[in-house]
């Protein structure tokens, strides 16, 4: 570590709201403490900017510990900035160099529209699950827990995939902006478990004819989603949900 | 500070044995015809454990409900925070544990300050809750042969505990947010996004309806039903600095106190053991690190307070292990508050780690030498890994260092046994309400609660209300209406129109330090005196000097934060006035005054022992305080000992 | 580009209504069945470079082998003109999807970010950043197959100067010249040179993308499924740049 403060020029999108133009503000930070998280940085410039008279910058986070998967950010034209398996929440400015520029954009896709500034609405995930993302279970039906026996690692593959925040940070990075690992994800996760085999064949159709009236990208394999992705979550559940798709495509009664 | 009723609370705890209560009660419910439940509305106001399995669940029933969340997406609520796990007596590991031991130990570790009959209730439904997580999809841990895996976890002698990693609450919340969206997409249940609560609307004397902001385009909205269902979590962010989420705020439930309902017990708030300690004044939020870390991780400070050399070089003889020191049956594993309060009291003696002295170490050093690198990273890597993002050291070459923080706040709106308040209609679920952890909360009992309400108590216990309500569809202009929305109006124009000098958040800030200064882990009379002034004087000066910039009628966080900060700065004070007429200590709340010899928490359960809940007269004027007498009949509340 | 995507959208349109092909079809439509469509393609066209290369590898065994080869190919007749009609029809399938997917990606992304870099590292072996050329080493692909048309099939090579053929024997015994004169020609040996370096691009990451895309990804498998389809892209690419060059070699 160099020093403990930074000086920074941020160039951020502002936009007004969501039909309104959009451009970027450049704004100048100094003494921004290496120990602080990204969003601290952001809270600092906004204190500054009220001060000033200006309007602060909106930007969504909620639990600033990596789950809730409310912050975004485009930091450098990198979803999360740069550091792997990272939200931006949990970013911290010692990742950066005294006078560097850092260019702050919102996620960018047509099913994600901007709302304000840095704040985009993604309940388009939110229409996906109600497509097929579940387990059809009544309060009250279940049998005891130790009935529906999972093997340890078949258990781990599950929990790797549901481990998904559903924070786009997939689309986002994407270069066709497809939805395929958060899709993958959770058709993944269910394919996987006992629990998710009545439903199977109809759930990977109807998310991913959801996905696809939502209007994300196609995915080409370019793995960029794995790479962005804060929880790690690998295309290898991309992979089974081709596989599940083909099941269905072949099989499915329907 | 403030005035006591003469009445007596009525819990409405049903009569007979404890074991069979909730089946009689049950039985004693009146019921909904299937055929009928799709005309009675029902508004769920937060998404989290509580409110998603609530409004899931009623969903399922045949209700037809409306479901608020401020996020932009259910599957956001600070549920989804937990790490650790979820307590059920499933016996599983035979290790002897059943639903009288973990109503024993909730009892217990609550400091005798909670509801009996709740408690053996929240005992009896968590094995269903298992299973119901299990069948919607919840990854469990398991063990090799496929069944469920269990660890232990703080202020337990078993392993009652399932998890999944250390992200248990996302999982259990992402099952319920899932029955939810099928819910949604079934049209039973409509969801509100981006909506914020600003209003509870009273009619007739019952709760019918909310006033909500669109804060995508700073509409107000009007939504009447039957019922108000409130499950909005915890005030600890009354403290600013808490593991809470940025969001987490009071402002539903007082906006309901406002209009009536009684808050009970405020000042018992969780301070956790184990959080990453503050490191700047720009500090945002701490963050948790699970208590399960406990099961491994040995705590100590040095014995000598000027021992400046790196703590691996400090040898076993010079470090304190002041846990295992002060309570070798339970030691690393005592409850938090215990814990959180043994680490307190090493630092004010001067024995702190780190550049700000405000630390302890939690060593892994034993662990891994025991069971290796790699075991203790399949068991904690996600944890070690957010340590280090944050810190930038690596917990497996030098200790961890940690701090307690506000995490939990046991005290809530006041409910009786079908979690309903005192206003009609109105039911408050989770961490909202007051009703089961008592003083303090054992580990993995949230997650236990909030889904105990939401899948398991309020289904059954609605349907006795809105069978026996007789009242017309409210209309969204009805007078009352048209005030809920003209006051939420009102306070925001007020808002904007201060224009001040000094930000929202330099006030939260200010507000924050203040409670944790002398409303924190440990309090006085005299602290507690001289806060409820200074409270008062920084809401004047709030509604004088504060600048919410931007307009209404459009995104803006600010005006958001200003809402929450302002109904905060009333709370506060009610929060200070409980602990100041609660003159003993107990759980999470510690009076100086009232500690034993060896500076355990000393209960006076012949004056004390009741449920404080306050009315509401009025920003600034005196609070009433109404009792609810705990009874005691199959514990006996004795000292509460982990030595 | 919508007007485009409709056109390419009709046979599918039209197969929907069929009975018992609808749901498939439907299920085929989506951005999942597209991908399937198009790596089924793909590989078959995959298949068909490496019977193609095998052909071609026969020149190294000398005129008469290699003319003998092609007066086989000749005489299959109706059989030949089928398979064509079915490469052809790859050909257009894979094109088509190609054209179709950009279209839904661009649409997806309307805006674009001022400022993009990936996260994976600088060089991701062994595919390299191979599947964001997609689009560019196809479009030279597409270049290359109408000029290799041109020139091979209707001799119709822009500035070739073909050898006479003989008047008795068709045109197949003259396929060895026929060859050696397209790929002497500088400015065709440049142009086919360029391409076959895009189609080794493009085949680097369409292999593996293929086998992803039908779901073969297992952690057991990775690094042998990635090798391989990067070494056979390469293989196959390799196999008839060596032509070109011998080509060039043996100029005399």
């Amino acid at each position: 570590m160099s020093s403990d403060t930074l000086n920074l020029t941020l160039r951020v999108w502002r936009q007004a709201g969501p039909d309104k133009p959009g451009g970027f503000c450049d704004y100048q930070l100094e003494g921004v403490s290496t120990h602080m998280s990204f969003l601290e940085m952001l809270d600092v410039l906004n204190e500054k900017l009220i001060a000033a008279g200006d309007e602060p910058v909106a930007f969504d986070h909620d639990c600033r510990e990596g789950i809730c998967g409310m912050c975004s950010l485009m930091i450098n034209g990198q979803a999360h900035g740069p550091d792997r398996g990272t939200t931006t929440c949990q970013l911290h400015m010692r990742r950066f160099a005294s006078g560097e520029t850092i260019t702050i954009e919102p996620w960018r896709a047509s099913p994600f529209p901007v709302v304000r500034d840095l704040v985009v609405n993604r309940s388009a995930f939110d229409r996906i699950i109600q497509s097929g993302g579940f387990v059809s279970v009544n309060t009250g039906n279940a049998p005891d827990g130790n009935c529906i026996p999972v093997p340890g690692h078949r258990q781990e593959i599950a929990m790797d995939a549901a481990a998904c925040i559903g924070c786009g940070a997939c689309v986002a990075a994407c270069k066709n902006a497809s939805a395929m690992l958060f899709v993958s994800a959770k058709v993944s996760q269910l394919s996987i478990l006992p629990q998710g085999q009545p439903e199977r064949a109809g759930r990977v159709l109807n998310m991913v004819a959801q996905m696809d009236k939502e209007g994300f990208g196609s995915c080409t394999n370019t793995s960029e989603c794995e790479a962005a992705c804060p929880a790690e979550i690998s295309v290898s559940h991309i992979a089974r949900l081709n596989r599940e798709y083909m099941k269905a495509l072949i099989f499915a009664d329907r | 500070m403030f005035r006591v009723a003469s009445d007596t609370l009525n819990s409405r705890v049903p009569a007979g044995p404890l074991e069979q209560k909730w089946d009689k009660h049950r039985f004693n419910l009146k019921l909904v015809n299937p055929a009928n439940k799709r005309k009675y509305s029902v508004i769920v106001v937060g998404t989290g454990l509580a409110g998603g399995s609530a409004a899931a669940s009623l969903g399922e029933l045949g209700y037809s409900v409306k479901a608020f969340c401020f996020q932009d997406s259910p599957r956001r609520a600070h549920s989804i925070a937990a790490q650790g796990g979820i307590n059920a007596a499933k016996n599983y590991p035979n290790d002897g544990d059943s639903i009288w031991r973990l109503f024993y130990d909730t009892i217990k570790g609550g400091d005798y300050r909670a509801r009996e009959a709740n408690v053996y209730r929240l005992a009896q439904v968590a094995n269903n809750i298992i299973d119901q997580c299990v069948a919607q999809g919840v990854p469990f841990a398991r063990e090799y042969g496929g069944t469920l895996a269990n660890r232990s976890f703080g202020g337990a002698q078993l392993s009652r505990t399932f998890y999944c990693r250390g992200q248990t609450g996302q999982q259990l919340l992402l099952g319920a947010y899932q029955a939810l969206m099928r819910q949604v997409s079934t049209g039973r249940v409509k969801m509100y996004g981006r909506r914020e609560m600003l209003e509870l609307i009273v009619s007739n004397g019952a709760a019918r309806g909310i006033v909500v902001r669109n804060l995508e385009n700073g509409k107000l909205e009007v939504h009447t039903a039957d019922a108000v269902v409130l499950c909005t979590g915890g005030y600890g962010n009354v403290y600013y600095l808490s593991t809470n989420a940025k969001g987490c705020n009071v402002t539903a439930a007082w906006r309901c106190h406002r209009r009536g309902a009684f808050f009970a017990n405020p000042c018992y708030t969780q301070i956790h053991p184990t959080c990453i300690p503050v490191s700047g004044d720009y500090q945002s939020k701490l963050t948790l690190m699970s208590e399960s870390l406990r099961n491994d991780g040995r705590v100590w400070v040095p014995k000598n307070k000027a021992d400046q050399r790196p703590p691996g070089q400090i040898p076993d003889d010079e470090r304190d292990y002041y846990l295992e020191r002060r309570y070798p049956s339970f030691g690393n594993l005592a409850p938090r508050d215990i814990s959180s309060r043994a680490a307190k009291e090493r630092t004010d003696a001067g024995f702190g780690v780190g550049e700000s002295g405000l630390a302890v170490f939690l060593d892994f050093r034993d662990a891994i030498a025991r069971d290796g690198e790699d075991v203790v990273r399949k068991k904690y890597g996600n944890l070690f890994h957010m340590y280090e993002k944050i810190t930038a050291e690596n917990p497996y070459k030098v200790p961890m260092r940690i701090y307690p923080a506000v995490h939990y706040t046991m005290g809530g709106l006041w409910v009786d046994y079908n979690l309903m308040s005192n206003l009609p209609g109105l039911y408050v679920l989770g961490e909202a309400n007051f009703s089961d952890h008592g003083a303090n909360r054992l580990g993995a009992s949230a997650l236990m609660q909030g889904l105990s309400d939401g899948y398991f108590v309020i289904p059954y216990t609605i349907g006795d209300y809105l069978a026996g309500s007789k009242h017309s569809k409210l209309a969204e202009d009805a007078p009352e209406c048209r005030a809920a929305l003209q006051d939420a109006e009102n306070r925001i124009t007020k808002l904007l129109s201060v224009n001040g000098r000094r930000s929202v958040d330099s006030f939260h800030r200010e507000l924050g330090l203040l409670m944790w200064d002398y409303c924190g882990m440990a309090r006085t009379k005299a602290g507690l005196e001289a806060t409820v002034p200074r409270i008062r004087a920084l809401r004047e000066e709030f509604w004088n000097n504060v600048r919410v910039p931007g307009e209404g009628s459009t995104l803006n966080q600010s005006l958001e934060k200003a809402g929450r900060v302002a109904d905060f700065m009333e709370f506060a004070e009610l929060l200070a006035v409980d602990a100041l007429h609660r003159n003993e200590s107990c759980g999470g709340h510690f009076r100086e005054e009232y500690q034993t010899e060896d500076g355990e928490a000393a209960r006076d359960d012949e004056n004390y022992s009741y449920v404080a809940a306050w009315e509401f007269q009025g920003a600034g004027n005196e609070p009433v305080l109404h009792r609810e007498p705990l009874v005691f009949e199959n514990v006996k509340p004795s000292t509460r000992s982990y030595k | 580009m919508s007007a485009l995507l409709r056109i390419l959208g009709l046979p599918a349109l039209f197969l929907s209504k069929v009975p018992g092909l609808g749901s498939v079809i439907r299920a085929l439509s989506t951005s999942v069945g597209q991908k399937l469509l198009m790596a089924t393609s793909g590989l078959s066209l995959v298949d068909f470079l490496i019977v193609h290369l095998g052909g071609n590898l026969q020149l190294y065994a000398g005129e008469e082998v290699f003319n003998a080869y092609a007066a086989k190919l000749h005489s299959l007749g109706p059989l030949l003109a089928i398979a064509e009609i079915g490469l052809f029809s790859m050909f257009a399938l894979h094109i088509g999807l190609a054209v179709s997917t950009a279209a839904m990606n661009s649409t997806a992304r309307a805006s674009s970010y001022a400022m993009k870099q990936t996260k994976q590292g600088l060089f991701v072996l062994p595919s390299g950043g191979a599947s964001n050329w997609m689009m560019v080493t196809g479009l030279l692909i597409f270049v290359f197959l109408v000029s290799h048309i041109l020139d091979m099939k209707l001799k119709k090579g822009f500035g070739v100067s073909y050898p006479p053929a003989a008047a008795d024997a068709g045109d197949a015994t003259n396929a060895f010249q026929n060859v050696k004169a397209v790929l002497q020609h500088p400015p065709h040996a440049i142009l086919y040179f360029v391409c076959l370096i895009a189609l080794g691009i493009h085949l680097s990451h369409g292999i593996r993308s293929a086998l992803q895309t039908f779901g073969l990804n297992h952690k057991n498998w990775n690094f042998i499924l990635r090798w391989t389809g990067f070494l056979l892209a390469w293989a196959i690419a390799g196999g008839f740049i060596s032509v070109v060059a011998w080509a060039l070699a043996v100029k005399n």
